[in-house]
Formats: C-alpha cells, structure tokens, sequence
C-alpha cells in the first residue's frame, strides 16, 4: 500500500479524475473531501459492509431463521 | 384497512400507524422505503421488518438489548437528524434500536455496527451505519449447540 504524509488543506490526486482533499485533522478523526465523477462510488467501508449484510440477510428463510435464532437464544418457540 | 402480502406470513392487514418510513431505504435496498414490523408471541422477542413493496423482501430483526444490555447507540448525528431525532436521544424512550440478524456458517449474527433506529414520535428509521463505533457488522448472537450463551 502507498502512504503518503499529508498537512490539513493538501490534497491528493488519484489518475485524472479523483481529488482528495485533506480538509481537517481532528484529535481522533480526520475529515476528508472526494471529488470524483459521478459513476465513480463513493461509500465509506462500513456502509458497504452494511450493504453486503443486508443482502446477506434479505435471502434469509425467515420461517426456518427464525427457529435457528430462538434456539440460539434458549427460547423453544411455543407452539 | 391496508393489506399486505408478506414473505413469510401470506396476507396481512395492518393498522395505517404501524408503518415504518425509511425516508433513505436501507443500505443495499435504498428504494424501499415502508416497512411493516410484524411480531408474533411465538417469536419473541424477533421482529420481522416486512417490506410494504416488495412482498419477498423481510428482514429478520431484535431489539439491540436482546443481543448486548449494555448496548451504546453511536450514530451519526446527521443520520440521526433525518428522522427527526436528537444526538443523543434516549433509548426505550426517545428512540427504539433494532440489528438485523444474519445467519453464518458459525450461527447467527446481529448487525451492531447498523442498528435500524425508530423514532417513535414519528414512525420514522433510519439504518445508522455507526463507523466509529467499534461494534461489528456479524455480532454473534451465540455459538450454536453450546450449553451457555
């Protein structure tokens, strides 16, 4: 991986469309500005993640998941 | 009456008030945006979040106290603010935070990292993605067949 060292307010170049502007260095958090073309997507990691998960767990078989989960969690369902 | 045709279910009628509205869908399904919670004794304390759009669309779902007491909610006030609630709203009170579970090959896992948060006020959520929160996207509820969760 690159690294590179960058102050508040440089800015990064990535081919000839995508700039990253360092915009703020907090205590724990740095604020980081994109420009990129419109059909480039930009998401933190996380939501994508979430994204992957949520598909993941769309496909579930509720009915039979859901006997899987109470038994996980020690609660027989009553029937 | 509204009526509608679920996954899991077949046809329910519903209350108007019991609709949930994702102003900004959810991560991976941003078009969908109502959502009916339908919960049945016998399976408490699990919440199926049922699309109002798409019939074959249910997340499986449980109150974030369930799978951690001590449960922080870590959101982005930004998220937060887009359905009308504060930055730091009280949860049981101001706010109610569902995971989404998933299942693994080890067994189930709850979504902390993205809990699915409710403002009761309005009947409005939002799935927060809470990036500095440290928790994990594949929680897992408790490993399968073992004597004590």
């Amino acid at each position: 991986m690159l690294m590179m060292s960058r102050r508040e307010g440089e800015v990064i170049l990535i081919g000839e469309e995508i700039e990253i502007v360092i915009a703020h260095i907090g205590r724990s958090r740095v604020k980081v500005g994109i420009r990129a073309p419109r059909t480039t997507a930009v998401v933190a990691r996380e939501v994508k993640l979430v994204r992957e998960e949520n598909r993941a767990a769309a496909g579930l078989d509720a009915g039979v998941s859901a006997a899987r989960i109470l038994k996980v969690l020690q609660r027989e369902p009553m029937r | 009456m509204p009526v509608v045709d679920t996954k899991n279910f077949g046809r329910v009628e519903y209350e108007e008030e019991a609709a949930l509205e994702f102003p900004r869908g959810l991560p991976g399904f941003e078009e969908r945006r109502g959502f009916l919670p339908l919960h049945q004794p016998e399976n408490d304390p699990l919440i199926f979040l049922q699309s109002l759009e798409d019939p074959g669309l249910c997340f499986v779902t449980i109150p974030v106290q369930v799978v951690d007491p001590g449960y922080r909610l870590e959101a982005e006030a930004e998220d937060l603010a887009a359905i009308g609630l504060p930055a730091s709203p009280r949860i049981g009170t101001e706010a109610f935070c569902f995971a989404v579970l998933s299942i693994q090959e080890e067994g189930p896992t709850a979504n902390l990292l993205a809990p699915v948060v409710l403002n009761p006020a309005t009947r409005k959520c939002v799935q927060a993605v809470a990036v500095s929160s440290g928790y994990s996207h594949r929680h897992p509820l408790c490993v399968e067949e073992a004597a004590a969760c």
